[in-house]
């Protein structure tokens, strides 16, 4: 798959940074690594801080409803460290999200996400492998 | 820092020595050599009898390291080295609902230290040392002690019993860092480690020496209460330019791991 230019500039300072974990509560206790999914859905809201930064997102369940996850990412201070650009998120748009599912019901820690214009980032949290 | 605790004793008698020579009259350093040697030697021994030494350099900002490729991994643990009370705390560990960051405390040094991304900035002087976190914003100052003296002064946290009262003295090129006084919470609440028990009886040392460009942070968990024998664990830190920040951690959006029902 070939990534805009954009994305590819986004991402890099984030895999320069660390290849380690954030640590709130531990990612690796909190989401099975063993496989993703992805989920599409609406962006309702952010939060940009630490120890973990969020997005609510609303998908739409096979009945007709709308279903709230929860899609944790780093802390702040280490995304912005990285140089990653959060303004590229935003609220009312689609998005499309990659990542473990969390041990908890509709939640998810991202990997990567496809924006509504079609942007990647991968590592968007700017750290996504476990804590050794 | 070897300059900053024994040179100005010496410049003290360097510059007496001085004020003689400044007269014109008497150069004592150049007509009675042994007299300087004398004095630098008595100088030495005296700092050397008050416990004065070289301290390592271990002040600036570091981050660990694990991720650079720098160091060593947490150490495995071993169950068998758990007592049947230290088996049944971790069994009982419940990640959804124990894990004390859901209020922004920090469960233990160990949990401290094992965080990753976060810088960790250390300031050494004469008398103390102090080590600022960023996770969760501790800013932790110990007294430098004797640690032969059975009344020597320790430190705690206030407002968080789980990292029990300090004291701290250096080893040659290690800085020690001796606690006990804990109130129970978890060695660490990451990864296989999660859920390791923390007792009362818990006592641990942090040796903090440099291992090239970077530290190594070594601590060893003595808790017979929740161990049968020792447990020991490096982690290694690498410098880093970034400067430490704010964390702002708050429990209202720290509790925050599931959607809305």
């Amino acid at each position: 798959m070939s990534l805009p230019k954009h994305a590819i500039l986004a991402m890099l300072p984030s895999l320069m940074l660390t290849l380690a974990a954030p640590a709130h509560h531990s990612v690796a206790v909190n989401f099975d690594q063993s496989g993703e999914i992805t989920i599409e859905g609406v962006l309702t809201e952010m939060s940009w801080r630490n120890p973990h930064s969020h997005f609510r997102i609303d998908v739409a369940a096979g009945d007709g409803s709308q279903l709230e996850w929860l899609v944790e990412m780093g802390a702040i201070n280490t995304m912005r460290r990285a140089g990653f650009e959060v303004e590229l998120f935003v609220p009312g748009e689609n998005v499309s999200i990659t990542g473990w599912p969390g041990w908890r019901d509709r939640t998810l820690y991202l990997n990567s996400a496809i924006l509504q214009d079609g942007t990647e980032l991968i590592c968007a949290g700017a750290s996504c492998n476990p804590e050794r | 820092m070897y300059r900053e605790i024994i040179l100005p004793a010496v410049r003290t008698r360097l510059n007496f020595a001085g004020a003689v020579s400044r007269g014109g009259v008497v150069r004592p350093a150049r007509r009675f050599p042994w007299l300087l040697a004398g004095l630098l030697t008595l100088v030495s021994t005296a700092a050397s009898a008050h416990g004065f030494q070289e301290l390592p350099d271990l002040s600036g900002n570091w981050i660990r390291g694990d991720f650079a490729g720098l160091g060593r991994s947490n150490q495995p643990l071993d169950r068998a080295m758990l007592t049947v009370e230290g088996q049944r705390g971790m069994d009982a560990y419940d990640f959804l609902t124990d894990d004390p960051a859901y209020e922004c405390v920090p469960a233990s040094w160990t949990r401290v230290w094992s965080n990753p991304n976060v810088v960790v900035q250390i300031d050494q002087s004469d008398r103390d040392v102090r080590l600022r976190y960023e996770w969760m914003d501790i800013d932790r100052r110990i007294p430098l002690t004797d640690p032969s003296d059975a009344d020597a002064e320790r430190v705690q946290m206030d407002g968080i019993p789980t990292l029990g009262r300090s004291m701290a003295w250096y080893d040659g090129d290690t800085l020690v860092i001796d606690t006990v006084d804990y109130a129970p919470g978890y060695v660490s609440t990451i990864a296989d480690l999660a859920g390791l028990p923390q007792s009362r009886t818990m006592h641990t040392v942090e040796r903090i020496r440099r291992e090239g460009e970077g530290l190594v942070i070594e601590i060893t968990h003595l808790d017979p209460t929740v161990l049968r024998r020792p447990f020991v664990m490096a982690i290694s830190y690498a410098p880093t330019d970034f400067e430490l920040l704010d964390y702002g951690c708050s429990p209202e959006y720290a509790r925050i791991v599931a959607p809305d029902d």
